[in-house]
């Protein structure tokens, strides 16, 4: 049996299911019960919501039973509340029991019902908003009333308007947020106080009944409480200008607006009068202004000015404000502002400004009288400068910077009280650089001549860098021991002394001793009297060669051996006479490094260079072509450089022969000579000390010759007995042969060189020996060692550095001992 | 102020239109009237203690300038009456009037604040007559 329900029971599940699947519809859903409510609690309604639709048109059925009972009603009335409501009468409602309500929706499908509400008649009571809310406004004597009205709600059933509703009211200013809520009692009416005056409020009642709840408020009510009617405030007066001194007008400031229209009139009084006049002209100036033409303007006079300000309430004045026209002059901007360039006389230039007054003001008639005040500024600067003008109407400024902006202004015053213009529109003031450019040339010309000129200073300094530095820091000399080198001395090796001492191009060569030989051979064959002795020759030659050999300080082509024989050939030899070839290059300083030249007979020269050390020059002295007997002795006793170490050992001087007889050479001589004797005048010039002026054949001077002597060694030609002896070479007549000097008497025999005076001079000791006759053999005997040693004694000689004069070495021959002229020179 | 009851014209167009020797008449009578109570301010205000020393200077240079400008103005009216620009039917009046006004009651009574008010009032008047003459009798200086 249940199963046959149950099988049944599902199948019709089933059908219902498929049912569905099929057609998409189904049972409702489930309706719900929104609220019950009563508005009088007489009746009460109902409202549910339905739940879905399944699809298909629901049906509804609300049903209800009292909980004291358990019969099931259905709702009496479907249509008075509204859909899907249900509407209770007052036969239908209890009020004092519960209500249990429930609601079925119902379609083809099935039906579903809403879970049962209770519902207690006397708890869901809130009746409606009450309605006709009016209000209004009231204001008398500067008060305001506010009232408001309003009904009651109304009822279905109007019979039964026994119901008593306590009322409530709320109100606020629009604006205002919150409400001021006011409990009314039982009245429809109410009146608000003191509402704020020209304030818009909004108002609302509600009603509750004894038992329930508050309705909702009613509609909002908006009403605007007039404003207070006031009296209007003070008005002030701001100000009262004359722009011209004819006119004046007066401005004030309105009283504040109290919602009435207000109205101003403005009076004034004289000085002096009781009348009391209107504004002639309110309108010429503007509002809230008062203008004085020239007929109501009076001077020396203070006008008494009031304002009065007057509503519908009542009126206000203000207080009186006394002004004398005179004081209150303020003139307009000065106008026709101009600017003009000028340039001065210094070609600086500078600006004037000019202006006009205010055209208003009459200054031609003198009734005003204006100073003025000018004030600018760089354009970017912060500050102005003020400069007060007076009563001109221009002004020079002389103080503008080229190239800038400037910014000015000008504003005026009246001379007597008064107030300052505004001051009038700005105005750009550029001054133009054009003389600037003028100045930047200058300089960069000033500044490339400059540049220019220290490059060359600098390249000067760098090409002469070293004499500059002598110049200016002229070498110490150290001590000198001329002749000797004292290293060479230490070390001792006499070869390198005599090396130092000597000249390094004396040392005979080849090539002299073939000359040597050569010579020999010339001058033997011909020249007697140049030829001291013919049986010298050999000896001569010998000695020569030997001399040759082993002097190492003489110059080798200069060695009195030489001499004779290039004096032999000498006649051949007038050009060669070149004297001239010598040159003597003295260089101060540094290494005096002679270069001469001496002319073989054959023109050979032989470059004699010596080096700073020691510069023995020998001129060879020409032999005079015609005269043998004479030799040219030209030979230039070089001052040996004998100081070795210094380098500043100038050349000596060119001790030339003189050469004598021979007129052709003299001059050729004489011009060597001279320019010779120049030079060693030149160096001369500062010694003071036995200074050999080498002078040597002063002008037809004839030194005495030694030519006939055949002069082994005569480095040094006699020195000639004149106002400035001279420097004779003589030969040393070595062998027996009186090769002595010929020359009268003068001459003497110097044997010895004393001393090198000023690096360049040499100084003989003659030779006492010599005087006489000498011994040749002696003198040839010792010719050979005396070139050593007469270069070690003429080194000696050299390096003392005073001369000793009487001293005379053995080797005497070879030095020639200037006694003649030491005296003098002493 | 004791001037106050002087006719003088209040206005530019009435100062050029009444004649020059008015003018000068009512220039001369306004310094003349203010001799009297200057010095009488300035032995007022001797006594006064807490006045600074250089108002007290000031004061008495004031009433030097005064007398100097009124006798300026005499000799200038001199001058002109000598030249013709101006007649002298007024000659000699503007100095009796102004005494009588300095001498009056007013002028003695006057406080100290009138009296400077009163007195800068007048100054300003002289001041702008003089020049309206000035530019009436000579028009080419800055005028």
């Amino acid at each position: 049996m249940k199963q046959r329900f149950i099988s049944s029971a599902q199948i019709i599940l089933q059908l219902a299911l498929t049912t569905v699947s099929l057609t998409g519809q189904s049972y409702p859903g489930k309706p719900q019960i929104i609220r019950c409510r009563s508005l009088e609690k007489e009746t009460f309604s109902c409202w549910w919501k339905p739940g879905s639709d399944g699809g298909l048109p629901n049906n509804y059925t609300l049903f209800y039973s009292k909980d004291s009972e358990e019969k099931v009603y259905e709702c009496p009335d479907y249509l008075t509340s509204g859909p899907n409501s249900c509407y209770f009468d007052k036969n239908h409602t209890n009020p004092w029991t519960t209500y249990i309500i429930t609601v079925m929706a119902t379609n083809e499908i099935g039906s579903n019902s809403s879970d049962p509400q209770h519902v207690d008649v006397t708890s869901i009571v809130q009746p409606d908003a009450p309605v006709n809310l009016s209000l209004e406004t009231n204001t008398s004597a500067n008060m305001s009333y506010l009232w408001a009205k309003w009904s009651p709600p109304p009822l279905a059933d109007a019979s039964t308007n026994s119901h008593v509703y306590h009322y409530e009211l709320r109100l606020k200013p629009e604006e205002k947020e919150e409400w001021e809520t006011v409990s009314v009692g039982m009245q429809t009416h109410y009146e608000v106080t003191s509402p704020q005056a020209g304030a818009k409020y909004v108002v609302q009642v509600r009603c509750i009944l004894d038992l329930g709840e508050w309705s909702e408020w009613s509609l909002e009510r908006h009403i605007q409480i007039p404003k207070e009617r006031l009296p209007p405030e003070k008005p002030t007066i701001i100000k009262c200008r004359s722009p011209e001194k004819e006119t004046f007008t007066c401005w004030w400031k309105p009283a504040p607006d109290g919602g009435l229209s207000t109205s101003h009139t403005l009076l004034y009084s004289k000085e002096g009068e009781e009348k009391v006049y209107e504004c002639p002209d309110y309108k010429t100036a503007g509002p809230n202004s008062c203008y004085f033409d020239k007929k109501h303007t009076s001077f020396w006079t203070i006008y008494n000015i009031t304002v009065r300000a007057s509503n519908e309430m009542g009126s206000n004045v203000s207080d009186p404000h006394y002004v004398d026209v005179t004081y209150i002059v303020q003139p307009d901007p000065p106008v026709n502002i101009s600017l003009e360039l000028k340039k001065s006389i210094k070609r600086k230039p500078y600006l004037v400004l000019t202006w006009s007054p205010p055209p208003l003001a009459d200054v031609r008639s003198g009734w005003l009288t204006l100073e003025y005040e000018l004030r600018l500024k760089p354009e970017e600067g912060e500050e102005w400068e003020t400069i007060f003008v007076g009563q001109q109407t221009q002004c020079k400024m002389f103080s503008l910077n080229p190239g800038k902006r400037y910014i000015v202004q000008i504003h005026c015053k009246p001379d007597h009280h008064g107030l300052w213009s505004e001051w009038s529109p700005e105005m750009y003031i550029e001054i133009p650089t054009d003389f600037r450019v003028k100045d930047m040339v200058v300089w960069i010309i000033v500044g490339v001549l400059s540049s220019l000129v220290c490059l060359i200073m600098s390249w000067i300094m760098i090409l002469k860098g070293y004499r500059m530095m002598a110049f200016i820091l002229p070498p110490v000399p150290g001590p000198k021991i001329k002749g000797i080198d004292t290293h060479l001395l230490e070390t001792g090796k006499s070869e390198e002394l005599l090396s130092a001492l000597g000249c390094h191009g004396f040392p005979p060569t080849s090539d002299c001793e073939e000359l040597l030989i050569e010579y020999l051979e010339v001058e033997d064959s011909e020249d007697q009297q140049l030829m001291p002795s013919h049986d010298t020759p050999s000896k001569n030659t010998k000695i020569i060669l030997k001399e040759t050999d082993s002097d190492s300080g003489r110059g080798s082509c200069d060695s009195p051996s030489l001499l004779p024989v290039k004096s032999r050939e000498s006649r051949a030899l007038p050009s060669t006479l070149q004297t001239r070839d010598v040159r003597a290059k003295e260089k101060k300083g540094g290494k005096g490094s002679w270069e001469t030249q001496c002319t073989a007979s054959e023109q050979k020269t032989l470059p004699c260079n010596s080096e700073s050390a020691k510069s023995c020059t020998w001129l060879a002295a020409q032999l005079p072509s015609s005269q043998p007997a004479m030799f040219a002795y030209h030979s230039t006793v070089e001052a040996f450089k004998i100081t070795l170490n210094t380098t500043n050992v100038s050349s000596s001087p060119v001790l030339v022969g003189n050469e004598e007889n021979q007129q052709s050479l003299y001059p050729i001589a004489e011009t060597v000579y001279d320019d010779i004797e120049k030079k060693s005048e030149m160096e001369n010039s500062k010694a003071d000390q036995t200074t050999v002026q080498v002078r040597q054949n002063q002008r037809n001077d004839k030194p005495p010759f030694l030519n006939p002597k055949l002069m082994d060694y005569v480095e040094v030609h006699k020195v000639r007995q004149d106002e400035e002896p001279t420097l004779l070479l003589k030969h040393k007549e070595s062998s027996g042969k009186t090769k002595k000097c010929t020359v009268p008497g003068t001459s003497k025999e110097y044997t010895k060189v004393s001393t090198v005076v000023d690096h360049h001079i040499l100084v003989l000791l003659p030779d006492q020996r010599t005087q006489h006759p000498p011994v040749s053999q002696e003198s040839v005997a010792e010719t050979s060692q005396n070139p050593q040693q007469s270069q070690a004694e003429k080194n000696t000689s050299y390096s003392t550095t005073t001369p000793s004069n009487s001293r005379r070495d053995t080797s005497g021959s070879d030095y020639m001992d200037p006694s003649s002229f030491m005296p003098s020179f002493k | 102020c004791h001037t106050s009851g002087m006719l003088t014209p209040n206005g530019k167009e009435y100062v050029q239109k009444i004649p020059r020797e008015e003018l000068t008449h009512l220039i001369l009578k306004l310094l003349q009237a203010w001799k009297e109570p200057l010095s009488h301010f300035n032995q007022h205000i001797e006594h006064h203690q807490e006045l600074p020393d250089d108002s007290l200077s000031k004061a008495k240079q004031i009433s030097n300038m005064v007398h100097e400008l009124k006798t300026g103005v005499e000799k200038v009216t001199e001058k002109m009456q000598s030249m013709g620009i101006i007649s002298n039917s007024l000659n000699g009046m503007a100095s009796s009037e102004g005494t009588s006004l300095s001498m009056s009651n007013e002028a003695n009574m006057m406080s100290d604040s009138d009296f400077i008010h009163c007195f800068r009032r007048d100054s300003n008047k002289v001041q702008s007559y003089l020049k309206i003459l000035k530019c009436r009798i000579m028009p080419e200086n800055s005028c």
